[in-house]
């Protein structure tokens, strides 16, 4: 049986507005990461900064301001029409790239220049870059209205990830560069690939990462995080120290967690960078496990809500677009969850929502509300969903 | 939804990477989570380790020859000295304490490799202290905190006894000492290291990642080591050494009159004629208590507390050593006190008398051709003939002739019977060939010589035995115990067995254990044990009449003019005829002629003296040797005078040499 097109009802203005309405459960997620995420940056930085006689709120003050900006960006991102999104896609991948150009002029921090600094807020232009590619790649492909890419769409796609990748590349930012690799083949996947063409993305995909690390262009600092999240029993004195911490951290948490503020670890500030990138670990300890997988379980309800949005989308374009949103999300996660157990290499990727950090947070709100658009403009009838 | 699949399997693969992470939290949080809690619990407690201050050392009458005290010392802090630091405070601490590079990294590293602290320099200046407090920034990791420190107050006196301690090498690191532990290297500081030690003191803290300590989480407070009490007396002991090395000074201006230095064999200095070492022990005849003991040249252990490797590289040879428990010597003539004892109770005389009441010559030489490839002819020390003499004159003119007719009976009546060693078995009996189980370490056993010793030494091709004797039936000679009756041959005897076994002559029979600790008490006083008087053996056989002879004629070494102390004496006092005593001489290296007859080599010879006082009720025993010191009449017994004096109540006068008498 055929699900026709045909409706009995006459398409009405009422309908329209019945289209509008927000996705319930993804809002209450996103909000819920987010307010957790700001109780775990307190308990996370208030002790160090209590050791350094600094206001042991300061921290978490700027990431309010941070989130009450990111949540506005969501909501504008949420209202926007996808045909006027569609236009603009080409203007934000242009404009990103003169970012990343500009970005490798500013000074280096931190071994490497990935800020522009604004005085009262480092703007990180890899974080827009991740939505702009979206957005772009998006526009491309949903040109093709045929069910399988031609070879040109795959080379042309490649070639419009390679730009700003190689620009990234140069900052260095490794973790950024796999999320375009993450980003780009779900999308062309999702977009139509025969086995072969996936085959052939994959095998470049290799090709590639392993030149790079030929020709040396892979710092070493770069490899020794790579390979150390597979030999637990490195040296903890070494590069290995925050990972051992991290696992330390999250291991001590047990089934039920050690209770908020109570993490001896976290108030002990034994491991680094815990405010941003190791933010799990925060929860890990004070909330355990149970606490570890109602956080993973948000995500997964997001990612949820963004893959039924892509089926319910009014186009190619749109449905796309909330593909790769999901599907930036889900890495994000994955490789930042995955470095506090060690199952994956450390990037330094933030942990959408929860990590500590200004354009990382609204990056992601601006590409959530994308995707939240795509269900706010859903089609009023099942759609042909193209992917 | 045609071609919905591409969303599904996207679906399905993220929810999958949902599902590891979840998975491997299961592992981590549940089924792993006690082992990374006690990981946690781990690094954030910091285990400090205080040392427990080391028993004191005091004398019988709670004077102090061992102490400890507080000394700032500069500990580094392992925990604290990040690895890229160590480089800089190494050059640092080399330069601040002049100590090699090398040592300061191995010092730094073990701090670092456990965690704890290791002290670098001890016994700060008080400038020193300051210097560092003030420079804290740039000597990463390291504090200024009292630490015990050993102290010595009477610097050499009775160092042999005393001991002296050191830092655990490798092999008392394998057996479980830690670095930072202070062991016993020897004397009573090693026999005693356990109650001496105590139990080190510890403190928990709380600490943060950067090991910043947050807060004391528990101490638990050292427990002090024990206090040994001495059955030593440092007055006593103070005169002993004074005698001591007057003596050998004394011998060594006999020598030459410019003095001496015996100097060193393995750097070629060495001068074999010049007294090396005057070696005293003073012992209770009545229980076996070591009132003194001494060695000398002797050290100050202080030496080792903060090692001080120039001073260390100055001590004479064998300055160290106690050498009244680890040195062996031929008793020689005064060994004649047990062969003398052994003649009444066996009732063993020369050859053609009925006793040994009934006198002899003592020739200046005897012929005796044992035919077994025995020397033929045996000099007396005097040479010429001495008169007519029975058992107590020739112990009181030592006259070796005597004690080998008594030999010769013995050999003529019993060799190669189950009585042939009757003079070994008194020997054995009294003391002599077994360690006397003194509280010290590295106790000598003494030889004493027999037919099994010898054929023993054969078999193994034992260097200390002549390789001719391995053409005969037997390596075992008449002339050997000749020999062995007159204290010498393979004779050896340690200075304290021959204390003990004068003790059992003169007591009556007892063979006390000596002993240099009487009790161990807690820092409080609290009694942990006593070291009870013990007797080793008890001579049945000893007749008390051969034991007031024996009293007797050892009185008339002293007292009678032609006995061989007599002029050692002279000065003693009015309670001189409360002293008896025994002369010994043994020649460690023969006089040697040319063709022309000139002297080439004099006779060297090591000087003992055993006295005994007061004589009617033995209570004190004194040991004195004097290595290559000469004759023992001429300057052993002279040494033991001011010793005797003072156990008398006598003025002590000072050492001066007696007439050359065996």
């Amino acid at each position: 049986m055929v699900l026709s097109a045909r409706r009995t009802e006459p398409v009405t203005l009422l309908q329209r507005e019945r289209a509008l309405r927000p996705d319930i459960l993804l809002i209450l997620a996103y909000l819920a990461l987010s307010g957790l995420g700001l109780v775990m940056i307190y308990s996370a930085s208030a002790p160090r900064l209590l050791a350094d006689g600094e206001n042991p709120a300061s921290l978490v003050r700027r990431q309010m301001v941070f989130a009450l900006v990111g949540i506005g960006m969501f909501i504008l991102a949420s209202l926007i029409e996808h045909r006027t999104l569609k236009m603009l896609a080409p203007i934000a991948y242009v404009g990103s790239l003169i970012s990343l150009i500009v970005v490798l002029f500013m000074p280096i921090v931190a071994g490497a220049n990935r800020w522009i600094d604004f005085g009262f807020f480092q703007f990180q232009p890899s974080e827009l870059a991740k939505v702009a590619l979206i957005l772009a790649l998006a526009a491309m492909l949903a040109a093709s209205r045929d069910k399988a890419l031609h070879w040109t769409e795959i080379v042309r796609s490649v070639a419009l990830v390679a730009v700003p990748a190689f620009l990234i590349f140069k900052q260095p930012d490794l973790g950024t560069m796999l999320v375009f690799g993450f980003v780009a083949v779900v999308m062309v996947f999702s977009a139509g690939t025969t086995w072969r063409q996936f085959a052939f993305l994959t095998i470049a995909a290799v090709v590639g990462s392993i030149s790079l690390f030929k020709v040396g262009a892979i710092a070493e600092y770069q490899l020794i995080r790579i390979t150390a999240f597979l030999d637990s029993t490195a040296d903890a004195a070494d590069s290995n120290y925050n990972l051992i911490q991290s696992k330390i951290a999250i291991g001590s948490g047990g089934l039920f967690g050690r209770g908020l503020f109570e993490g001896q670890q976290t108030n002990l500030s034994f491991v680094p960078e815990q405010s941003t990138d190791f933010i799990f670990t925060a929860i890990g300890e004070q909330l355990g496990f149970i606490g570890a997988i109602v956080v993973i379980g948000l995500f997964a309800v997001i990612t949820w809500r963004l893959l039924v949005a892509a089926a319910n989308g009014r186009d190619r374009f749109s449905q796309l677009v909330a593909i790769g949103v999901a599907a930036m999300l889900v890495f994000h996660v994955f490789v930042n969850i995955g470095m506090t157990v060690r199952i994956t290499p450390v990037t330094g990727l933030p942990l959408p929502f929860l990590s500590a950090g200004g354009t990382a947070y609204i990056a992601m709100s601006i590409a959530l509300g994308l995707g939240h658009s795509v269900w706010m403009r859903r089609s009023p009838v099942p759609v042909d969903v193209d992917i | 939804m045609k071609s919905g699949w591409r969303l599904g399997a996207i679906g399905f693969v993220f929810m999958a990477m949902f599902a590891i992470l979840t998975l491997q939290l299961w592992q981590v949080q549940v089924v792993e989570s006690k082992d990374y809690l006690e990981e946690a619990l781990a690094s954030q407690v910091k285990v400090v380790h205080t040392p427990a201050p080391r028993g004191e050392i005091v004398d019988r009458a709670g004077r102090q020859l061992a102490g400890t005290t507080a000394a700032l010392s500069a500990v580094v802090d392992g925990a604290l000295v990040p690895k890229e630091a160590v480089e800089d405070l190494v050059s640092l601490l080399a330069a601040f304490t002049g100590m090699d590079a090398e040592d300061v990294t191995h010092i730094v590293e073990d701090a670092r490799t456990r965690g704890d602290r290791r002290v670098v320099m001890s016994d700060l200046e008080e400038s020193d202290a300051i210097f560092l407090a003030e420079h804290r920034e740039e000597f990463v990791g390291v504090s200024v905190v009292p630490i015990p420190q050993r102290t010595y107050p009477y610097e050499n006196l009775a160092s042999g006894v005393l001991g002296y301690i050191g830092q655990p090498d490798e092999r008392d690191i394998e057996d479980g000492a830690s670095s930072t532990d202070i062991l016993g290297r020897a004397g009573l500081e090693k026999t005693y290291d356990d109650q001496l030690q105590g139990t080190e003191g510890s403190i928990k803290f709380q600490v943060d990642a950067f090991r910043s300590v947050l807060d004391v989480l528990g101490e638990e407070f050292p427990e002090p080591g024990k206090t040994l009490i001495l059955e030593l007396d440092i007055e006593l002991q103070t005169v002993l050494e004074k005698a001591l090395t007057d003596g050998l000074e004394l011998a060594r201006q006999k020598y030459n009159p410019a003095g001496c230095d015996p100097g060193d064999v393995d750097e070629g200095t060495d001068d074999k004629g010049c007294p090396v070492r005057a070696v005293g022990v003073v012992l209770n005849a009545k229980d076996g208590a070591v009132l003194a003991m001494a060695s000398v040249p002797n050290f100050d252990p202080g030496l080792f507390v903060n090692f001080d490797a120039a001073e260390y590289d100055s001590l004479p040879e064998g300055a160290l050593t106690n050498f009244a428990v680890q040195g062996q010597y031929a008793p020689a003539s005064t060994f004649k006190a047990l062969t003398y004892a052994m003649a009444m109770e066996e009732g063993i005389a020369p050859e053609g008398v009925n006793s040994v009441e009934d006198e002899i010559l003592c020739s200046g030489q005897l012929a005796k051709p044992l035919g077994d490839g025995s020397q033929q002819v045996f000099f007396n020390w005097t040479r010429s003939d001495d008169g007519l003499q029975d058992l107590h004159d020739a112990l009181m003119r030592s006259c070796n002739t005597y004690f080998w007719e008594v030999a010769y009976a013995l050999w003529n009546d019993y060799k190669g019977t189950e009585q042939e060693n009757l003079l070994q078995n008194w020997a054995r009996e009294v003391g002599f060939d077994a360690k006397t189980n003194i509280d010290l370490p590295f106790e000598k056993t003494g030889i004493i010589p027999d037919r099994d010793l010898f054929e023993t030494w054969a078999t193994n091709d034992d260097p200390r035995l002549d390789p001719n004797r391995l053409a005969f039936e037997s390596p075992w000679f008449g002339g050997d115990l000749f020999q062995a009756a007159v204290g010498q041959g393979s004779v050896l005897s340690t200075p304290i067995q021959l204390a003990v076994s004068y003790a059992a002559l003169v007591n009556g029979g007892t063979v006390w254990q000596p002993r240099v600790v009487k009790e161990i008490r807690t820092e409080d006083g609290l009694l942990v044990e006593r070291n009870a008087a013990v007797a080793l053996n008890i001579v049945e056989d000893l007749e008390p009449s051969t034991v007031r002879a024996l009293r007797n004629d050892l009185q008339r070494v002293v007292n009678n003019p032609r006995g061989t102390a007599y002029s050692a004496f002279t000065d003693f006092g009015p309670m001189v005829d409360q002293v008896g005593g025994k002369t010994g001489t043994a020649e460690i290296i023969k006089k040697r002629f040319n063709d022309n007859g000139d002297v080439i080599q004099d006779s060297v010879s090591t000087a003992l003296f055993v006295g005994v006082a007061p004589i009617d009720d033995p209570e004190y025993v004194v040991v004195v040797i004097i290595e290559r010191g000469g004759s023992g009449g001429g300057i052993a017994a002279p040494t033991a005078k001011p010793v005797l004096q003072h156990l008398l109540n006598q003025p002590v006068t000072d050492v001066e040499a007696g007439l050359v008498a065996d």
